[in-house]
C-alpha cells in the first residue's frame, strides 16, 4: 500500500488563536480516514488545509502520484459542510461547468456529468434549477462534483451531519460504494459514521492529533474489561456503593500502573469499573459485597467500546 | 514512488499550462455571462442606459412644452429657452450616465465576488484547479462586457434621437468620447469588484467605490492643474471630445495610462486577496 498524502506538522493559527496545531498523519491509498473529533477541534480547518482552501501557518503537505507540472488540485475531489451551488443553473448544468474547469472537455464532461447525476440518484432533477433542491439532494450533486474528474482522493467535511436519518442512511450506503474505487478522506463528529464506513480514524482534540491509527487496531488495544454494579436502594447498600467507589478513586489518584481497579465510574446508581484483569477483579468484588452483605441487583461485565475511548479521549 | 513524482511540497505548485487556463478562463466567462442572462441583468441594465440616453434629447427638446403645461405660470408668459448644441445634449448624457448610470453598474457589480465568497460557491469552483486570478478575470470581463453594451447602446440611442430632435453630431466624435467614456467606467467596474473582493459586504463595497469615484471626480474637478491626470478627468475629457477637443493631452493621456495602470492593479490586488484565503466564513 502505498502512501497517497503525507501531512507533517500542519499548523493554522488566526491571530492568537491556534486553531490547529502540529498535525501529523498520512493518508494510504484506497483506504478511506476519517478525522473524527467535537465541534470546534480544528476538523474543518485542517480540511481546509488539505484541499488548499486556507494556507496553512506551518507544515507542508506531500501528496504523492502528482505528475510533474500537474496542479494536485486537480487530484482532489472536495464536498463542504453545506455546499452552496448557483441556484440560476440546473444540476446538470454545473456538473458540465465543474467537470470542464476541472480540465475535461466539453463532451466528456457532458458525459460524465450525466453518468454521475444517474449514479448519484438524482437524474430525475437534472434539468431542474438547483435553487429548488432539497438539503439531500444538494449533498448527492456536492459529491456528483466532487467526483466528476475522478479524483485520487475525495475530501469531505462532515458528509451527513445536515442530513435528516433517511438522507443520511442514503449518503452513507453511497459513500460506502464510493470508497472501492477512491481513498476517502471525511470528518465527522458522529463515531458511529466512522466505525461504519472507514479503516482508520484520527481523533482530533484542540487541534492536536490525540489518537491516530486502523480502527480495527484501536478497537483491540484500547479494550478493556469492565463490570458493572448496580445494588438495591436500601440505605445500607447505597451507603456501601459509595464508600466503595470512593476508595477505589482514592486508590486510583496514587496512580499505580499495575492495579486492579484502573477507571470508576459513578452514574444514575450505576458504577462501572476498568480493570486491568477480569479474575481477580471479580472475585475480590463479589468477596466484598458478601462480607458487606451488599443486595446487588445487577452485576455484568464486559468490555469498553470505541465510544467509551472516544469520550475519554475528547473529554479527558 | 519515483523521486519526481513527490515533488509537490505544498499548494502552490505550478500553474496549469496556458491553454488550458485560457479555456478555463472562457468557460468562466461564458457561465457569468450565462449569468446575466437568466438573472435578466443583461435585459435591464442596458434599458436603463437606453432610457438615460433618450431622456436627455428628448426633455430637452420639449422643455418648453413641458413647463407650458405645469400650469404654475401666469398667463401670457413667454418661454423662450434657445436649444442647445447637439453635442452639449450629448454631454448632459454623459454626466446623466455618471451619475445613475454609474451607481446601477455598481450596484450590479458590488456582491459579484463577495457573494459568491459569503454563499460558499466561491470555495467550491476555487478548490479546483482554476487560478484566482481567472476566477476574478472572468467576472471583470463579463461586467466589462455588460458595461460597455449599456454605455454603447445607451450613447448611440441619445446620439440617435438628438440627431432627430436637436441636430447632427459627426458619429467620429460620438464614438472617441464613447471610448474615453467606456475607459471611465473600466475603471469603476474594475474597483467594485476589487471591493467587492476586499469586503465581506456588498454594500460596503458599492459605497466605498461611489465614495471612491465622487472623490476622484471632485479632485479633477477642483484641482484641474494639480489632479486633472486622475482618472475622474476622463468623464470631463469625454464632454469635451464631443463638444470641441480635448485642450490639455498631456493630462488625458496620463489619465489613459493611470486607468490602465489602476485597472490592471485592481484585478490583480483582487485575485491576491481571493489566494489569501478563498472563502470567508
Amino acid at each position: 500500500m502505498t502512501t497517497l498524502l503525507q501531512v507533517k506538522g500542519l499548523s493554522k493559527s488566526f491571530g492568537a488563536v491556534r486553531a490547529v496545531s502540529n498535525i501529523d498523519f498520512t493518508i494510504r491509498e484506497g483506504h478511506c480516514v476519517a478525522l473524527l473529533g467535537p465541534n470546534g477541534a480544528g476538523k474543518t480547518t485542517t480540511i481546509r488545509m488539505i484541499t488548499g482552501l486556507l494556507k496553512q501557518t506551518s507544515g507542508k503537505m506531500e501528496f504523492q502520484g502528482a505528475a510533474e507540472g500537474v496542479h494536485y488540485r486537480s487530484l482532489i475531489g472536495y464536498l463542504p459542510q453545506s455546499p452552496s451551488f448557483y441556484s440560476w443553473m440546473t444540476g446538470s448544468e454545473y456538473l458540465i461547468y465543474a467537470g470542464q474547469l476541472c480540465g475535461l472537455s466539453a463532451a466528456t464532461a457532458k458525459l460524465r456529468a450525466k453518468a454521475l447525476l444517474e449514479r448519484v440518484g438524482i437524474s430525475g432533477a437534472a434539468k431542474r434549477r438547483i435553487g429548488s433542491y432539497s438539503g439531500g439532494m444538494k449533498q448527492r450533486l456536492g459529491l456528483a462534483q466532487a467526483l466528476v474528474h475522478q479524483p485520487k482522493l475525495l475530501v469531505m467535511d462532515e458528509p451527513v451531519s445536515a442530513l435528516d436519518p433517511l438522507g443520511r442512511k442514503e449518503v452513507l450506503e453511497l459513500l460506502r460504494e464510493l470508497k472501492q474505487e477512491t481513498t476517502v478522506l471525511f470528518s465527522t463528529h458522529v463515531l458511529h459514521d466512522a466505525e461504519v464506513l472507514c479503516d482508520d480514524v484520527i481523533i482530533i482534540r484542540n487541534g492536536q492529533v490525540a489518537l491516530q491509527g486502523a480502527i480495527d487496531r484501536i478497537r483491540e488495544n484500547h479494550r478493556k474489561p469492565t463490570i458493572e454494579l448496580q445494588v438495591e436502594q436500601d440505605e445500607h447498600s447505597q451507603r456501601w456503593m459509595s464508600t466503595f467507589s470512593r476508595r477505589i478513586q482514592s486508590l486510583l489518584n496514587e496512580k499505580d500502573e499495575g492495579a486492579l481497579f484502573q477507571d470508576v465510574q459513578l452514574q444514575n446508581g450505576i458504577a462501572r469499573f476498568t480493570v486491568s484483569e477480569m479474575d481477580a477483579a471479580r472475585r475480590m468484588l463479589i468477596e466484598e459485597l458478601a462480607r458487606e452483605q451488599v443486595k446487588v441487583s445487577r452485576l455484568e461485565v464486559g468490555h469498553t467500546s470505541l465510544e467509551d475511548l472516544f469520550m475519554k479521549v475528547v473529554t479527558g | 514512488m519515483s523521486s519526481e513524482t513527490k515533488a509537490s511540497p505544498s499548494f502552490s505548485v505550478a500553474n496549469p499550462p496556458l491553454s488550458s487556463s485560457m479555456t478555463r478562463y472562457r468557460v468562466m466567462v461564458e457561465k457569468e455571462l450565462l449569468e446575466l442572462v437568466r438573472s435578466f441583468k443583461l435585459l435591464w441594465v442596458p434599458l436603463v442606459f437606453i432610457l438615460l440616453g433618450i431622456m436627455q434629447p428628448v426633455s430637452t427638446y420639449y422643455m418648453p412644452v413641458i413647463l407650458e403645461h405645469a400650469g404654475s405660470l401666469p398667463d401670457g408668459t413667454v418661454i423662450d429657452i434657445p436649444l442647445p448644441q447637439a453635442a452639449e445634449v450629448l454631454a448632459q448624457t454623459l454626466q446623466q450616465f455618471g451619475t445613475l448610470g454609474i451607481l446601477v453598474l455598481v450596484l450590479v457589480c458590488m456582491g459579484s465576488v463577495s457573494g459568491e465568497r459569503n454563499s460558499g460557491a466561491a470555495s467550491l469552483i476555487l478548490v479546483k484547479p482554476v487560478s484566482p486570478l481567472s476566477y476574478v478575470g472572468s467576472k471583470w470581463t463579463a461586467m466589462l462586457m455588460l458595461a460597455w453594451g449599456s454605455l454603447a447602446a445607451g450613447y448611440l440611442a441619445s446620439w440617435y434621437y438628438t440627431g432627430l430632435l436637436i441636430g447632427a453630431v459627426p458619429l467620429s466624435k460620438v464614438i472617441g468620447s464613447l471610448l474615453i467614456y467606456g475607459l471611465w467606467l473600466t475603471f469603476v467596474v474594475s474597483i467594485t469588484i476589487l471591493f467587492s473582493s476586499l469586503l465581506r459586504s456588498p454594500a460596503a463595497a458599492a459605497f466605498s467605490t461611489l465614495v471612491g469615484s465622487v472623490v476622484l471626480s471632485l479632485l479633477a474637478g477642483l484641482f484641474p492643474k494639480a489632479l486633472g491626470w486622475n482618472p475622474g478627468a476622463l468623464s470631463g475629457f469625454a464632454s469635451q471630445a464631443v463638444v470641441s477637443e480635448i485642450s490639455d493631452s498631456g493630462k488625458f493621456g496620463l489619465a489613459i495610462l493611470v486607468v490602465f495602470i489602476g485597472m490592471a492593479s485592481a484585478v490583480l490586488a483582487a485575485a491576491g486577496a481571493l489566494r489569501r484565503s478563498s472563502a470567508v466564513e
